[in-house]
Order: C-alpha cells, then sequence, then structure tokens
C-alpha cells in the first residue's frame, strides 16, 4: 500500500485523540526533503512514537517549528536524508548516537553503516572521504575497538579488507550466498548433499526437484533443511557431473505421477551409486589424448612417439 | 577433413603400404591439392617416369582420382585438355580399416565373400577374371575351385552394395557454362539451403562415378543382366534399354569392368554400429535391438551416409524386424514402444499409418560430445568437466563467475581452468567492459563445437600417427626375436617376445578403438 495511502492511527493523547497532530505529522514527512525509500519503515518509527507533551497550538500551523520538539523525528528525518532507512536492520540504532567519536571516525562510521549489509572496502573509503591513509587506518581500528565495525570477507575478492557496520549481516554478493562459509565453498556440505541427493533419486528412479526436496527434507537424511532451490542448484551439477540426467515426463509409465512435460531426473547408467562416471572414450584411453606436450611432439623431435615416456611407462608390462 | 596431421597420417599410410616414393608422390598432392603431371614432377623433382608409375599406383588403389579438364590459353589459341590428378584423403585413411571391413563381412555374409573382398582390397580394383584367377591359385591343391560359387559369392558382395563398378578413370569436365545459375537464396531463415558452388574436385568425383543403374550391375557369361540397383526411375530406364543392347557384345565388355570395394557402405554398416552402441551404453538393451532392427530394414534405402534420420517405418515393420533377432525373440510391443520413444522417436502419421523415425544426427553428435568430454575429465580433471560441460549444453557465451556459481567450483579456480582450456583452443574468450560509476571488465567464454571439433580431429590424426610410429618402432627394436625361429625364443628371448607381442596387441587395439573416434568426427 504506498505510503500516501495508508490511514494514519490515531493514539490518546491525554485522553484525547488528536487526528490533527497526526495528520500534521505526516505532512511534515511529506514536505521531507529526502523521504526514506522505504517509507514502511519510516512510518512504523513514526508510529511507535508519542509526543513527550501536547502540541502548543503555534505548531499546528508551522510544520516548521515541530521538528523542535521531536528531536527523535530529527534523527528519523536525518538518517532519511542520507541513504533511508534499511529494512535489513537488524537491531535498533542505539550505540552510535551514545559513543563519543572523533571526527574522522564519525564520518567513517556514518559512511560504512551507509553501506548497510554491503559493506565497502577501504580503498573506496579513502577515496570517498578524502581522508588521509594513516587517519582512515587508524580510525577504524578504533571503531573496531569499540565494536562499531567489523572486517568481512568479499568472495569476489578475499584479499581487501573490507568493513561493515556490526548491526548488519553480509549480503548474498559478499558472502557468496548458502554455499560459501568464511569466504570457502562449502565442498563437504555440497558433496553430502550430492550424494544424498543420487541416494534418494536410485530409489525414486525419477523425480522432479520438489519431489527429491520433499524427500530428503522428510526423511531427515541432511542435518539442515534445504530449499527446493538449493536442491535444483544441486541436481543441476549433478547432471555436469553426468551422474544424473534430465529428462521430461510424458506423463505415463514410470512418469505416471508426474505433469506432462515437467522437468525430472534419472539416475544415468553410468552414474547412480557405484555407477563410476563418465565411459573413457578413445582418446582419453591412450597416452596422447591426454598429454600435455601433444603440440611439441613430433615424429622425429625430441619429443617423440620412439621417445615418449609416458609411452614407455604405458607399454611397460 | 586434411589437416595438418590428417595429412601426415595419410602419407604415412601410403609410405608403409607402398613405399616412399609413392607416399611422396601422395604427400605432394595432399599439401598443393589437385595438380598436372608436369606439377608433380616438377615438386617432387623425381623422374617423371617415377612419377607416372607412382600415381598409377595410386589410382589402382583408389587413392587419387584423375579428371580432364579445358585450359584457357593466351588468345586466338585453341584451349586445350589438360589432365588433373586429385588425391582422395578419405580412401587413404580407409586403408587403416581394412579390416574392418573384412569383419563386417564376414559376419554379414560368408567367408569366400570375404576372401574375394580381402582381394579387392589387396589389389585396388579387379576384374570378374581376374578374382577368379586369384581364387584359384589360392586354393590349395586337390581342392577344386567351383567357379558358379565363387561367381555366387561375389554377385552377393555386389548386391549387398560391399562392391561396386570402379569410376571412370579420366571423366572430362566440362567448362561450366554462362547459363548456369549460381547459388540460390531463399531468404534469411533458410539459409542452410544455401547451394555452395561445387568445387573442382566434387565435379569430378561426381562425373566419374557410375550411373546409379550400372554402379551395382553384373553382367555374366549367360548374358543374364543382374540388375541389382534398387528403385530404378524412369529416368534410369532409359539407360538401361541401352545396357540391354550393349548385351550382345556384354561378355567382352564386362570381362573389362573393374569392381573395387565400395568404401561408402562399410562407412554406412560401420555408422550404424556406432550409434547403436551408443545407444546400448547410454540407454539400454532394449533400445539398442529396436534400433538395430530399424537400420537393418533400412539400410539398402539411405541415400546417404550421413542422413540425418532413419528412413521411416511403420510400427508392424519394426516389431517384425525385432523378431527376427534372437535377442529381440521376448520383446513385447509395448516394450518395443516403449523403446521408440526412449530412441526419442516421434509417430509421424503418413496417411493412414504411423511411421517412426530415428534422428541419427543427434545420437552421432551424444557420441562426438561423449569423446571430447572424456578427454577433458581425463587431462583436465573433473572440475572442467563439469565446466566443459555446462559450456558445451548451454551453446552461449557464459561469465566466469556465472559458471563458477553453477558448477560448485571456486571462483580462483575457476579461472584458472577456463584460462587453460582457452589456451587449448578447448574454448573461445570474449572480453565485455562495462563503463559505469567503476570500470568493470568480464570474460565471456563458449565452446564453438565447429572449431573445436576440428582442433580434436587433428589430435586424433596426431595420436593415431604416433601408435603406427610406435608400433614400427617396436617391430624395429626386436626385429632379431622376430625372425629367431620359435624353438629358440626361451628364457630371456622368450620374455622379450611375449612383451612384444602385448605390446602389439595393446598398440594395434588402440589404434583400432581410435580409428572408432575418428570415423565418429570426419566420416559420420
Amino acid at each position: 500500500m504506498p505510503f500516501s495511502d495508508r490511514r494514519v492511527p490515531m493514539p490518546n493523547i491525554n485522553g484525547r485523540s488528536e487526528p490533527s497532530f497526526y495528520a500534521l505529522f505526516i505532512s511534515t514527512l511529506r514536505k521531507a526533503p529526502c523521504l526514506s525509500p522505504s517509507p514502511n519503515a519510516a512510518f512504523r518509527s513514526i508510529s511507535e512514537f508519542k509526543p513527550p507533551r501536547p502540541l502548543p497550538s503555534s505548531c499546528l500551523s508551522n510544520s516548521d517549528h515541530c521538528s523542535h520538539y521531536f528531536p527523535q523525528v530529527i534523527l528519523i528525518l536525518g538518517m532519511s536524508r542520507s541513504q533511508g532507512l534499511s529494512l535489513k536492520r537488524k537491531r535498533p540504532d542505539t550505540n552510535a548516537a551514545s559513543q563519543p567519536l572523533l571526527d574522522a571516525e564519525r564520518v567513517l562510521y556514518d559512511l560504512i553503516r551507509s553501506k548497510e549489509d554491503m559493506g565497502i572496502w577501504t580503498r573506496d573509503m579513502k577515496r570517498e572521504t578524502n581522508l588521509p591513509d594513516n587517519v582512515v587506518t587508524k580510525s577504524l581500528k578504533a571503531l573496531q575497538v569499540k565494536k562499531l565495525i567489523k572486517e568481512v570477507v568479499n568472495i569476489q575478492s578475499k584479499g581487501r579488507k573490507h568493513y561493515m557496520a556490526v548491526e548488519f549481516e553480509p549480503s548474498k554478493e559478499l558472502t557468496g550466498g548458502a554455499w560459501y562459509v568464511e569466504g570457502n565453498l562449502d565442498t563437504e556440505y555440497i558433496k553430502i548433499l550430492k550424494e544424498t541427493c543420487v541416494k534418494v533419486l536410485s530409489k525414486l528412479k525419477v523425480a522432479t526437484a520438489e519431489g527429491i526436496s520433499e524427500s530428503i527434507n522428510k526423511t531427515g537424511l541432511c542435518a539442515t533443511e534445504c530449499s527446493t532451490q538449493q536442491i535444483a542448484e544441486i541436481l543441476r551439477a549433478l547432471v555436469l557431473d553426468n551422474e544424473i540426467m534430465e529428462v521430461r515426463s510424458s506423463g505415463s509409465g514410470e512418469f505416471s505421477s508426474i505433469p506432462i512435460g515437467a522437468v525430472c531426473y534419472r539416475c544415468t547408467n553410468k552414474g547412480g551409486l557405484g555407477g563410476g562416471g563418465p565411459k573413457i572414450g578413445a582418446m582419453a584411453s591412450i597416452p596422447c589424448g591426454v598429454c600435455p606436450r601433444i603440440t611439441q611432439c613430433t615424429p622425429d623431435g625430441i619429443i617423440s612417439p620412439k621417445s615418449c615416456a609416458y609411452y614407455a611407462k604405458w607399454l611397460d608390462f | 577433413m586434411a589437416t595438418q596431421y590428417g595429412v601426415q597420417l595419410a602419407v604415412h599410410l601410403i609410405s608403409s603400404h607402398f613405399g616412399n616414393l609413392v607416399a611422396k608422390v601422395c604427400d605432394c598432392l595432399l599439401r598443393k591439392g589437385t595438380l598436372t603431371l608436369a606439377s608433380v614432377i616438377r615438386f617432387t623433382e623425381l623422374p617423371p617416369q617415377q612419377v607416372k608409375s607412382c600415381i598409377l599406383v595410386l589410382i589402382q588403389h583408389n587413392c587419387v582420382q584423375a579428371f580432364a579438364i579445358q585450359q584457357e590459353v593466351g588468345f586466338g589459341e585453341a584451349p586445350r585438355v589438360v589432365t588433373q590428378y586429385m588425391a582422395l584423403f578419405h580412401n587413404i585413411l580407409h586403408r587403416m580399416r581394412f579390416a574392418k571391413f573384412l569383419a563386417i563381412v564376414s559376419e554379414e555374409l560368408d567367408k569366400e565373400c570375404e576372401e574375394i573382398l580381402e582381394g579387392l582390397l589387396q589389389h585396388g580394383r579387379l576384374t570378374l577374371e581376374q578374382i577368379l584367377d586369384r581364387a584359384k591359385s589360392n586354393q590349395s591343391e586337390g581342392e577344386p575351385v567351383v567357379q558358379d560359387a565363387l561367381r555366387e559369392s561375389f554377385l552377393k558382395l555386389v548386391r549387398a552394395h560391399f562392391v561396386e563398378r570402379c569410376p571412370a578413370s579420366e571423366p572430362f569436365l566440362a567448362p561450366p557454362s554462362e547459363e548456369e545459375t549460381p547459388a540460390r537464396k531463399r531468404g534469411a531463415k533458410s539459409a542452410k539451403l544455401v547451394e555452395e558452388p561445387q568445387t573442382i574436385e566434387q565435379r569430378a568425383i561426381a562425373a566419374a562415378a557410375p550411373m546409379d543403374a550400372k554402379r551395382f550391375s553384373v553382367i555374366i557369361n549367360t548374358g543374364t543382366d543382374v540388375d541389382d540397383s534398387p528403385n530404378v526411375t524412369a529416368g534410369e530406364k532409359r539407360k538401361q534399354d541401352a545396357l540391354e543392347l550393349d548385351k550382345e557384345t556384354g561378355a567382352s565388355c564386362e570381362k573389362d569392368v573393374l569392381w573395387r570395394a565400395n568404401f561408402e557402405e562399410f562407412v554406412r554398416c560401420l555408422r550404424h554400429k556406432a550409434c547403436i552402441a551408443n545407444v546400448k551404453t547410454r540407454l539400454d538393451d532394449g533400445a539398442a535391438i529396436v534400433l538395430s532392427a530399424m537400420l537393418e530394414a533400412t539400410r539398402s534405402e539411405e541415400k546417404k551416409v550421413k542422413t540425418e534420420n532413419s528412413v521411416p517405418l511403420s510400427m508392424d515393420t519394426i516389431f517384425e524386424g525385432v523378431m527376427k533377432s534372437e535377442a529381440g525373440r521376448s520383446m513385447t510391443l509395448e516394450r518395443v514402444r516403449g523403446s521408440l520413444i526412449q530412441l526419442g522417436c516421434a509417430p509421424c502419421v503418413r496417411g493412414a499409418a504411423e511411421s517412426y523415425s530415428v534422428d541419427l544426427k543427434n545420437i552421432i553428435e551424444l557420441a562426438q560430445n561423449d569423446e571430447v568430454e572424456s578427454i577433458t575429465l581425463k587431462r583436465y580433471g573433473r572440475d572442467a568437466y563439469r565446466i566443459f560441460r555446462l559450456l558445451s549444453k548451454s551453446c552461449r557465451l557464459l561469465e566466469t563467475d556465472k559458471i563458477s556459481d553453477t558448477t560448485f567450483v571456486e571462483k580462483k579456480d575457476t579461472a584458472k581452468i577456463l584460462y587453460q582450456l582457452w589456451k587449448d583452443e578447448y574454448l573461445q574468450m570474449e572480453k565485455l567492459n562495462l563503463h559505469g560509476s567503476r570500470q568493470s571488465q568480464f570474460l565471456l567464454w563458449k565452446v564453438t563445437k565447429d572449431t573445436l571439433w576440428g582442433h580434436v580431429l587433428n589430435e586424433m590424426y596426431h595420436s593415431a600417427l604416433n601408435l603406427s610410429l610406435r608400433v614400427a618402432y617396436e617391430l624395429e627394436q626386436e626385429q632379431e626375436i622376430i625372425q629367431l625361429p620359435r624353438e629358440k625364443r626361451v628364457g630371456a628371448l622368450g620374455n622379450r617376445f611375449e612383451r612384444l607381442r602385448k605390446v602389439r596387441i595393446l598398440l594395434e587395439s588402440s589404434l583400432m578403438k581410435l580409428d572408432d573416434a575418428i570415423m565418429l568426427f570426419n566420416d559420420f
């Protein structure tokens, strides 16, 4: 529902409902130069707010003076003016205001917080604030000691120092998503999921991603619950491994419980439990087929079939 | 496709069968293309008579085709006709697989047919009389040669299209007239239908080939015309009538008719075998039996070797074919239907009947993919295998991170693998620069099958050459052992002989298996 259409709640003030106060308050927000991109969040914060004392009548007609009586409104609007309130904020903003910060620290802290769950690289901080390197370094250390910011790993560029305000959790772009832990691919978890999917598919013979996901979650084969989307990603990787293949349901026979045309999966002849993977081709069966020096090999050259070490090993009975 | 190592392999085959001089002439024709005799003499720097003899040997063994062409000369002079010679790369490579051709005949026909074919493969081309004489000389003493039985075996080979009349030795290619229309374009959508103008070599092959009606036609001594050409059209009838007129002098003309192995038919048989083997591995035995029955029933009706779809057949005919085979006898109609679905055969309604056709081109492509993926797995590892399969299936450019996410490979490892595959010409790479608040460069990757298939084929030729050279080297090293009588091959010498036997088996069987893969990319 658009912000402008939302009905304004009317709490009692001194036993009387004051619709005019809230109407004035909303109109003040509307006039604010930079309203939060997430006005619902701003509205929620405002609707919880109760004025400390009744409004003087002069304030009702002059919206500019309202701000003097609502210091917390200033803070909300101030925050709106910067980057807007984030829906992703996990904890209420209490620490920042209370901690005494030096100017440089304040500038850096505000910048870091404004980046929310994306965080910011030290070099970008230096560029945006024009602060000297040593000041930035010192300030960042101080902010970390004060537990206002934290260092996070950016999967896109692990070597770079990336910082974020403590109240935010790193976004998927930084962490790499569900498959990454501490900046590295969780290969063990992926391997377990793959094996589980193959086991389930071997029993079901043919199934959709939803069917496999349901089966895994129902039987508790995996310690953590997996979404269908995650299972679909694992199945896609298994198709690429040639352990399973993707087929379309014909609606009959073994596909009778699956709608016609639906994408489903079955184990390959080569794959499945103990399948052993894809068949070895003709080229892969001989030394030349996998030789790293094939481009340098010539019939009478230094590297040749007559002098080849790989051949010698292959023919060593 | 005559790639660099394809040419080297072909020259090596000619060298080992006919010697270095013939190999030198063949090398000249393969590298320089179609040439006149004078040009061959100039390039090879061999005496003219030697060059002529070498070319005759190559023609005899169907490795070279001659043709006459009108050459424009200076103003005022009459045009003159010159003879040019072209190497037949595919026929040269077929020399590697004569054993497979013999095995096909042994399996489908009988021992006598196999011996006749062996003679044709050894000598390149023979008349019927020469075939019979050869059989006579090969028979052991006291064993009578039954001429009629031999002729019957020969007819079997012709009826099965394993043997054909030799092409014309020197057809004349008329100069293309000005009225001939150039390639007709039928719009952007039908770009595939653009008729590419034939090369002079293609025109020569077409001009030399015997007419369809005559190609598998045998006139034996009784004067009976055994015409085994299928589906003789009205247009061919006149040609058959012309043949009838020749009957009076038929006996003497036919004596001079040269016959040779029809490589096209053998390649067709091997293509069918490859499709059946792939289906058996990928699907199951039932699907393989059904496909085998369909291909056997329609083999003689296929117009060309690289036919995309099998000839359509009704369910009744398919079922009948399946029942004929021992393995298929226990299959029910329902099972056959199921196998047809597995093979991807959608029924096509023609009139009142449904007919089924298999996409053979798709099966061949899957087999080609399997081969290249197998190389990738063995050479670069499992992560690279997954990456390659992703790119191969998607047929479009994909960005590095996207590849990493989909294949569950660490980003830095993905970049390394992609770079290595690109360096070895397995992938194509494109750079994408984005100019925004910050300039970013993205690398996009793609598998381009045409280019890659050519590269893989060249590597296969190279490997086949290496295997052949290694066999020759091993035999050369153990020359003394080979010449020893059996009773002296004991102890250490016996061990060396045993090792040589195992080495030969391994190398030669690997070469045969690799040749199957070469045919998959070159002939099928």
